[in-house]
């Protein structure tokens, strides 16, 4: 194992940000982190990459506890190198940029030449070795971030959402960047992200983050609401003014519940059964392969992800920016918190 | 009026025929200048990193001080160093009163504190991922501080400028403890007080000439780095 982790717990103005009973990592092996927003992926990068101490809890790397002394994390750091959610360069050319890592390790000055050469040929920015960093755009700024972190050499590549706020392009070439370290550096990877399909396209390993702990499974659709009951036994999260979600019964007058997305029903406005309510009415915005079944996206006044067959999609032929009912079985219907 | 054109106009040929006194006098308010603004530099910069950097007890009220310390007058850092360095005090066997040593001793005391804030200023505006991204790629303390200092280079700058303007225009400092000794602590503005009681401009406007010209070379220099600050 390279990351061994036990009772690991970050604590931030008294609130355990991460708290993790046990997790492994793997050597050599590329990992998708995943879960909601402030679910603790920074926080466990952070972590992971000795810039942040654990309140509690213990740390093995290559299976030797870590001590937690600047003097060790620093050169554990020469081992992990963290690229940054929006990463930044430095006021300088992108040469340089790439260079300061090679300097802090030492390298000779006649082999850093080559590296820097091959760090910018794997991101495919050769062009720009002597341009001005901060002239880059978005796309090319995280591909160099990358060049830099993978010039380093290092053991354990980590990714806070490489691809976030990036245009369809960039996240490609950014994609395509993260697989090529993949297949051929043979390193650890470990990547943020809330694209499950991204996930999906990039590694078989999911790390699942909710509220700071390891989850079996990645809860989708996750909405917060007040709760809504008719009467004794019918109980709903309001999400909105016009959207009322069906929920197990709770005694909570505030919810946050995750939908499960293959537990929602899709019908083509055409297909509709007489004798089937549907509860919602959407449009398709977004359809896309994962693995053997279809994602959508429907827009009903919020996004619901949507993981259908193969079959179901077929049959009904359907579209982007298709008219569709969609409802909620009650029994994939989870309440958080 | 004509007097004032007259004696702009024979300043203009004390310059250009590069007068001896002249030159000497320029030559004192620079050395001492540089000299302050050198000092105050090597203390202020890494102060300024210091206070911007790590946690301390007592550390706002450290910056509170400082900041109070920037409209200190000059007068008053000059009675203040008098009384520890004039022949019946502390520092009095030294023989540092009506020495340049002294005049830089006051100036180092009065531009340190512009020098530390304004350090500290331009480091706390410069974005936090810089140091981490040093951290994360290995970097020792030394190597993370030369990258934080390289990106707030162009505010350091800013206020090393700001400093020497400070100090090459003061005069406070200068008449009491350099005592405006010819050829040794005369320096430009101490000249310039001098040469009005005696009723004599020609040298007066000449030196303030070329006052107004670093001042203005100075705040050109100013505006340039300032530009180039992050937003």
């Amino acid at each position: 194992m390279i990351y061994s982790l036990k009772h690991i717990k970050k604590n931030y103005n008294g609130r355990n940000v991460v708290d993790i009973e046990t997790l492994d990592i793997e050597a050599g092996c590329t990992y998708a982190l995943s879960g909601p927003n402030g679910a603790g992926k920074t926080t466990l990068l952070n972590i992971l990459s000795f810039l942040s101490i654990p309140s509690a809890g213990q740390l093995s790397f290559f299976n030797a506890p870590v001590v937690f002394n600047e003097k060790n994390l620093r050169q554990l750091r020469k081992s992990v190198t963290l690229v940054d959610q929006h990463p930044i360069l430095f006021s300088t050319s992108v040469y340089k940029n790439i260079e300061f890592g090679l300097k802090v390790r030492k390298t000779p000055k006649n082999k850093r030449n080559d590296i820097i050469a091959s760090a910018l040929k794997m991101v495919d920015m050769t062009a720009f070795a002597d341009a001005d960093a901060r002239t880059l755009s978005g796309g090319e700024t995280r591909r160099i971030a990358i060049a830099r972190a993978m010039a380093c050499s290092p053991d354990v590549l980590l990714l806070d959402e490489p691809t976030a706020d990036l245009d369809i392009e960039s996240r490609l070439t950014v994609e395509n960047n993260v697989r090529e370290i993949r297949d051929q550096k043979k390193i650890t990877v470990i990547f943020c992200t809330h694209d499950l399909s991204q996930a999906s396209r990039l590694t078989d390993k999911k790390i699942v983050l909710i509220n700071g702990q390891v989850h079996d499974i990645y809860h989708e659709n996750i909405f917060k609401g007040a709760v809504f009951s008719p009467n004794t036994d019918e109980y709903y999260c309001r999400i909105n003014e016009n959207i009322l979600i069906p929920v197990p019964s709770t005694d909570k007058d505030k919810i946050k519940i995750s939908i499960h997305p293959g537990m929602i029903t899709v019908v083509g406005r055409k297909k509709t059964a007489p004798d089937i309510s549907f509860s919602h009415k959407g449009r398709i915005t977004h359809l896309g392969m994962e693995k053997d079944k279809i994602r959508a996206v429907i827009d009903i006044g919020i996004p619901i992800s949507v993981l259908m067959e193969k079959s179901d999609y077929d049959s009904n032929g359907f579209r982007i920016n298709d008219a569709v009912d969609i409802d909620f079985k009650r029994n994939g219907i989870k309440i958080l918190g | 009026m004509s007097f004032l054109v007259d004696s702009f106009l024979s300043a203009i040929r004390l310059m250009a025929s590069l007068d001896a006194a002249l030159i000497e006098i320029v030559a004192v308010s620079l050395k001492v200048s540089f000299s302050s603004t050198g000092i105050a530099c090597f203390v202020g910069i890494p102060a300024g990193f210091a206070l911007s950097t790590y946690e301390f007890a007592f550390k706002r009220s450290v910056i509170t001080i400082l900041n109070t310390m920037l409209a200190l007058p000059t007068v008053v850092i000059g009675l203040f160093v008098y009384a520890f360095i004039s022949r019946n005090s502390v520092f009095g066997t030294y023989d540092l009163l009506y020495t340049q040593q002294a005049i830089i001793i006051g100036q180092c005391i009065l531009i340190i504190p512009i020098v530390t804030v304004f350090t500290l200023s331009a480091i706390n505006r410069i974005d936090k991922r810089y140091r981490k991204t040093a951290l994360t790629l290995g970097a020792n303390p030394i190597q993370t501080a030369g990258i934080i200092l390289t990106e707030a280079r162009f505010g350091i700058t800013a206020a090393v400028v700001a400093a020497f303007g400070r100090v090459i225009s003061e005069i406070g400092i200068s008449m009491m403890l350099g005592g405006n000794i010819r050829g040794f602590t005369r320096t430009m503005t101490t000249a310039m007080a001098l040469e009005y009681d005696k009723g004599e401009f020609v040298l007066a406007v000449a030196l303030g000439i070329i006052l107004l010209s670093i001042s203005l070379f100075i705040n050109i220099l100013l505006h340039y780095f300032q530009g180039k600050m992050p937003e």
